[in-house]
């Protein structure tokens, strides 16, 4: 027998206190160890996404905010155009690889039985050019042509929540032009997969918008030539200019704010959870006074009850941080959605990102934990003076 | 004999608020290695107060204690702890033993603080000094009284102590487990162990060599028995 096994052994006497314990640490632990793996992830995601757009500039409508640019990549409608000069303008400056018009526009999809309409983002494209954007982009079906009119590709995810296939027609806009669904586009892991794809004079033509873009996605030929074309198109009188660098920093900012709310929350719940510990213990060691006076009595010193009542706090925060860890990874996909929820803005594949660091921090974060909570009652179970503790216990 | 506990003039006053309530006055008192000695007297006589003065549990408020030729008042708390620990074995009226371990468990303890080697056979063999070698791996929840108590005599008597102190040991016992423990305390006795038992009991009492009577705190008298 040792201090540890004679630690372990006092907390199977209480068990269902030390679990409700352990489940408390788990239960902060976890959402510690969720938050953590969701801002290593989502920064990966978002990095990801960004560079999926196979875009190095964006131009939009001048008075458009930074916020509203961030959303065009994930297939925010705004209510601000620019036109076919400006596209113009944009083309004829050197060292643009390739300036594509793109124009977003929104139709409700009614359900036929449940009669619920659900908004669908529409993206007006340039087939040629967005093949040239997005190379990886593969499809089920085929993609359509620049000339061809009534036909339309679908993202991955929208064909299979709306059970869409190749070859079914779609009632689309104002008119309910019939549409078909030429090619669904294989998974791309990032927001294509939730938008409908058109040709660009189509959905200006049947949404009214004739002549009208929502934004020029500008390729670069030469990355370090970002700066400079950016200058150039700022020069356009309609034109404001956003580069992905700025949509990363805008998009982090505004999710920084986001997560710092959560965090907060965070460190509250484990500030409460932390005293709930040093309760329980305390409790326990109050209860266990007559205990330690025996146990000093038969040579016990200080430093080995504080010893044991410290061992025994760290096995109760070093066994909920396990159990939280594990309950967050179970519960990674729960605790994801409900954080993208609380963003303004999340990329669309997976958030969390797990990694042996992480693992190690947060069992170091509970074994510090631990001692911190266990600090106090073991400095006071060492300071009981042996006869008090006796005696205290027959009162 | 040599001396192994000699207290001279030793006093122990606990303060309530203003009052000072004397536990024990001026007692002169002595062991020498081997004996067996009683400690009766009333309710608040001061009986426990003198163990657990003797046993360093209390430090003194006056007066001098040797515990094998060392002088107590002015020890740190790190040395009583060691001077308790291998000189030492309490019996305590409510045998304090761990719920959580067997019976051998318990009797190991004391070698978890002393650092010393708990080898299995020595374990076993207070085991069955003190009449329980079936029942080592029962815990306590599953031992009568008596058995509890062997138990705790058996946890006392593992790191080789100098001198047995018990206070009431048998205060929570029927008459014949009492007389069992006691035939125990004897037995050690005849194997060199010197023994302190504080007792509400006569007939107990005067099975020791010596019983001395205590009253509002001072020794009144001593008998040999």
């Amino acid at each position: 027998m040792n201090l540890f096994t004679l630690a372990a052994k006092n907390l199977t006497r209480r068990r269902g206190r030390t679990g409700l314990t352990i489940l408390g640490v788990a239960i902060a632990v976890s959402v510690l160890f969720s938050l953590l793996s969701l801002n290593s992830g989502y920064e990966k995601e978002l990095n990801n996404e960004v560079n999926s757009m196979g875009v190095h500039i964006l131009a939009v409508p001048k008075g458009c905010p930074y916020e509203a640019a961030s959303l065009i990549i994930h297939g925010g409608v705004i209510p601000k155009y620019l036109s076919a000069s400006d596209l113009d303008n944009v083309t004829s400056i050197p060292d643009i690889e390739l300036a594509t018009p793109m124009l977003m526009h929104q139709f409700l999809k009614k359900d036929e039985k449940t009669g619920k309409s659900t908004p669908h983002i529409i993206y007006g494209i340039k087939m040629e050019d967005m093949l040239r954007l997005k190379p990886w982009w593969e499809v089920e079906g085929r993609f359509f042509m620049e000339n061809e009119t009534n036909v339309m590709l679908a993202g991955r995810d929208l064909a299979e929540k709306e059970n869409l296939s190749v070859g079914q027609v779609l009632p689309v806009g104002p008119n309910k032009e019939q549409f078909t669904i030429v090619g669904i586009l294989d998974r791309t892991g990032d927001q294509d997969d939730q938008f409908h794809f058109f040709p660009l004079v189509i959905v200006q033509r049947v949404f009214g918008k004739e002549g009208r873009i929502t934004t020029i996605a500008v390729k670069v030929r030469d990355v370090s030539r970002i700066s400079a074309v950016s200058e150039e198109m700022e020069k356009i009188p309609d034109i404001q200019v956003v580069t992905m660098t700025q949509i990363m920093g805008t998009i982090m900012n505004l999710a920084g704010s986001a997560k710092s709310l959560l965090l907060t929350v965070i460190i509250i719940a484990l500030i409460i959870s932390a005293f709930g510990i040093i309760n329980t213990l305390l409790m326990s060691v109050n209860e266990r006074t007559r205990e330690f006076g025996m146990m000093k009595a038969i040579g016990a010193s200080g430093s080995d009850i504080s010893a044991m009542v410290l061992m025994e706090t760290v096995f109760i925060t070093i066994s909920g941080g396990i159990i939280g860890m594990f309950a967050a990874l179970m519960g990674s996909s729960l605790i994801e959605s409900f954080v993208k929820g609380m963003l303004p803005y999340s990329p669309s594949g997976s958030l969390i990102s797990f990694s042996p660091e992480l693992v190690a921090f947060s069992l170091a974060f509970s074994v510090i934990l631990g001692l911190v909570c266990g600090i106090y009652p073991a400095f006071l179970s060492s300071r009981l003076s042996p006869m008090e503790a006796i005696r205290s216990g027959l009162e | 004999m040599r001396n192994v506990i000699e207290a001279k003039n030793l006093s122990k006053v606990y303060r309530r608020g203003r009052e000072e309530i004397y536990a024990i006055k001026e007692v002169d008192f002595s062991v020498s290695e081997g004996e067996f000695i009683s400690i009766v007297g009333p309710s608040g006589s001061g009986k426990t107060a003198l163990l657990n003065v003797l046993g360093c549990l209390d430090p003194p408020s006056g007066g001098s204690l040797r515990l094998n030729d060392i002088e107590i008042s002015g020890l740190r708390e790190r040395d009583l702890v060691k001077l308790r620990r291998d000189n030492i074995g309490f019996v305590f009226q409510q045998f304090h033993l761990m719920p959580a371990l067997t019976a051998l468990e318990n009797i190991e303890l004391p070698l978890l603080f002393s650092h010393r080697d708990g080898n299995k056979s020595r374990i076993d063999s207070i085991l069955k000094r003190v009449g329980l070698g079936d029942r080592g791996n029962h815990l306590p929840g599953q031992l009568s009284g008596g058995e509890m108590q062997r138990v705790a005599i058996g946890r006392a008597l593992i790191n080789d102590p100098m001198i047995i102190l018990a206070d009431e040991p048998t205060g929570n016992l029927d008459s014949e487990t009492s007389q069992i423990i006691f035939e125990l305390f004897s037995d050690l006795n005849r194997q060199g162990m010197t023994l302190i038992v504080v007792t509400h009991d006569l007939d107990m009492a005067r099975k020791a060599h010596k019983m001395y009577k205590l009253k509002d705190g001072r020794i009144v008298g001593c008998v040999q028995t």
